[in-house]
């Protein structure tokens, strides 16, 4: 059976129209063979697609993702399937490392005034449905924020595991919101056995606490990735600024204080240790001093006995007179009182202050 | 006959896609598929694949997600067994364990009046629990009475409990507390109360900050002091050392006291003389008694 025309038997006349027809046909069902030749090279050709930089692909065959563990997701590049219904492309936008941020526990703040770092004024209380904060374990609140990055491990378990919400649609959404409710469980948890002091002070300790119930819920619940790190920033709620500064401030001046009682200790130890080096010197030196001169006392002792023993009379006017001969020599200010016309000594009356005039001194003002 | 043969195929490749569409269906890895017939579910494909239907008319089927779903229950006021008033959210994840129950239960198998259902018995389960346990084994510094745990496993499994009895085709993958708070007006009482503990604190800071300036200079003085009277304790040794050698030499001054009395007079007389004297000498006094041989005397004239 055959939808091309029929060319008359030979011998038989033909009729125009009837070839006009014939040919007409026979053109277009050429038309129509190409089209079809076109839509067969587009239908294979349509199984090539491409994957971006910041994205990964997971093929489906009737349903299932082709290939086991790292080899489910296809780089970026070029890629074949078979055309729908027996394939099927899902591309997923997986970064190396992924991120959420938990915010449940922190007081409200804008983008905008995160960024600039500002801090929205305060009422004396806490609203419950626009600020966040934790309880810590001796019934004080505290605001926390975090942060998790993670690493994919199993592509198939976050992508098929866990609903990315409407339509069934495939993403990371379903996964990022598991880990986001594990690291907000995590910072109440963390933050409940732990006191206000110890959060705010033993920052790195509360960050390890978060990070280490991140980890088991993660293997709890099996959610297929890797925490790589988890960073926490904790604060004393904005209406209590006033009194931890006058804490801070408290503990500056203890530090204040210790330091200058430190300074007065290491200057005390200084001055007494010098005190007791000179005063051991000077016994040191005293006691060199002592023993040289007894001994050479001893020694001219020895050298002049033999004299004295000989003319002890002698020997005391003459060394009498030495000594006087030095002293006189070296006396700044010496007087002599002749005798008197009867043969007495003349008298010297001296009127002395409490403290002598000073010898070459200044002169009394008149 | 080659022009035949190409009909031909093209003619079977274009009957196998209609029967296709007509009677295979496919359920992709995060789906499950409830088969209707005549309106009543008759199975359900829980595995990915291609699967034969029905044709429409007599079959239908209805694709439901089987993947975790999250959600978040209301963050409201529940009381603690011993009379506090607790604000707690918790967050859950669950799935569809038995479609073909799931799917007459909320219509259609509507995951989102599934939830609607599924808060309820949350928040009634949340609140049960909660009213069983005092608030410190919410919060507690001690690690043995914190309950938390076993607070979050009592919810989940009063939740399972609930979706089981009520047939729902839904299982609990896992529950967690989200948040814990106060009452707003609680807050501002707790404000009051740290606000004294941040002043006791601030006290106790500077009390012990000049309490331990007071001892560490307190110490100092005394450590100076010991150093020093050990010091003189040490000088007062060497001297005596001293004085033990200066002892060794003095049977040589014995062999004649009155010398060693007057070479020390003599010593002492020289060192008197040295500075800052004013002498004043008759003429008895050596040598100036030498002058009362020479100078004229006057009473002589």
């Amino acid at each position: 059976m055959s939808n091309e025309p029929k060319t008359p038997p030979p011998g038989q006349p033909i009729d125009p129209g009837a070839q006009a027809l014939a040919d007409a046909l026979h053109s277009s069902f050429g038309i129509v063979k190409f089209v079809m030749a076109v839509l067969f090279v587009v239908f294979l050709f349509s199984g090539f697609f491409t994957v971006g930089p910041r994205e990964k692909a997971i093929k489906l065959r009737f349903g299932k993702p082709v290939g086991e563990g790292d080899k489910v997701l296809l780089g970026s590049g070029a890629h074949w399937a078979w055309p729908y219904p027996i394939d099927e492309v899902i591309k997923i936008p997986i970064t190396e490392v992924q991120e959420v941020r938990s915010r449940s526990h922190w007081f409200m703040q804008t983008a905008v005034q995160e960024a600039a770092g500002e801090v929205p004024p305060t009422g004396p209380s806490l609203n419950p449905a626009l600020d966040g904060y934790a309880l810590t374990a001796d019934r004080n609140i505290i605001h926390a924020k975090a942060s998790v990055r993670y690493r994919i491990e199993d592509p198939v378990r976050c992508v098929f595991d866990f609903s990315s919400g409407a339509d069934q649609a495939y993403g990371l959404t379903g996964i990022s919101n598991a880990v986001l409710n594990a690291l907000d469980n995590a910072l109440v948890y963390a933050a409940a056995r732990a006191r206000l002091d110890d959060v705010l002070r033993e920052k790195t300790a509360f960050q390890d606490a978060v990070q280490r119930r991140v980890v088991q819920l993660v293997l709890e619940q099996k959610l297929g990735i890797t925490v790589e790190q988890c960073l926490v920033e904790t604060r004393n709620p904005r209406q209590l600024d006033m009194a931890f500064k006058n804490v801070t401030d408290a503990g500056q001046r203890a530090r204040a204080a210790l330091t200058e009682a430190s300074s007065y200790q290491n200057k005390k130890m200084n001055e007494a240790e010098g005190e007791a080096a000179a005063r051991v010197n000077a016994a040191q030196a005293e006691r060199s001093d002592m023993v040289a001169k007894i001994e050479g006392d001893a020694a001219i002792f020895k050298k002049v006995l033999p004299y004295y023993l000989a003319d002890p009379q002698l020997f005391v006017q003459q060394e009498l007179n030495k000594v006087l001969g030095r002293a006189i020599a070296g006396v700044d200010y010496k007087m002599y009182l002749p005798t008197t016309p009867d043969g007495k000594p003349m008298e010297l009356r001296l009127n002395l202050n409490r403290e002598p005039m000073k010898i070459g001194g200044a002169k009394p003002a008149n | 006959m080659k022009k035949n043969l190409l009909t031909i195929i093209v003619s079977v490749v274009l009957a196998l896609v209609f029967v296709m569409i007509l009677f295979v269906f496919q359920v992709r890895q995060s789906e499950v598929a409830v088969v209707t017939r005549f309106g009543q579910p008759v199975r359900d494909v829980t595995t990915p694949g291609a699967y034969f239907r029905l044709p429409p008319g007599i079959e239908s089927v209805y694709k439901l997600d089987q993947r975790i779903q999250n959600f978040e229950d209301t963050f409201n006021e529940t009381y603690t067994a011993d009379g506090n008033n607790l604000l707690a959210s918790v967050y859950v994840g669950w799935r569809i364990s038995d479609a073909k129950a799931f799917f007459p239960k909320f219509k259609n198998g509507s995951v989102k009046e599934a939830e609607r259902n599924l808060k309820d018995i949350v928040t009634q389960a949340k609140a049960a629990v909660v009213g069983k346990h005092p608030l410190g084994d919410f919060v507690n510094a001690n690690a043995q009475d914190l309950k938390f745990d076993a607070i979050e496993a009592e919810i989940k499994a009063l939740v399972q409990a609930q979706v089981a009895a009520n047939n729902s085709g839904i299982r609990i993958e896992y529950l967690g507390v989200k948040r814990l708070g106060l009452p707003e007006s609680v807050t501002e009482s707790v404000f009051a109360l740290m606000t004294a503990d941040r002043k006791k604190l601030a006290d106790q800071l500077s009390e012990e900050g000049n309490s331990a300036a007071r001892k560490i200079k307190a110490s100092a003085d005394r450590e100076a002091q010991l150093l020093i009277s050990t010091a003189e304790g040490e000088a007062r040794r060497i001297k005596g050392e001293g004085d033990a050698v200066a002892a060794a030499v003095y049977p040589v001054f014995q062999q004649n006291p009155e010398l060693d009395k007057f070479l020390r007079e003599l010593e002492a007389l020289e060192a008197s003389l040295k500075e800052r004297s004013i002498l004043i000498f008759d003429s008895r006094t050596t040598p100036f008694n030498l002058l009362n041989n020479t100078l004229p005397n006057k009473s002589s004239k």
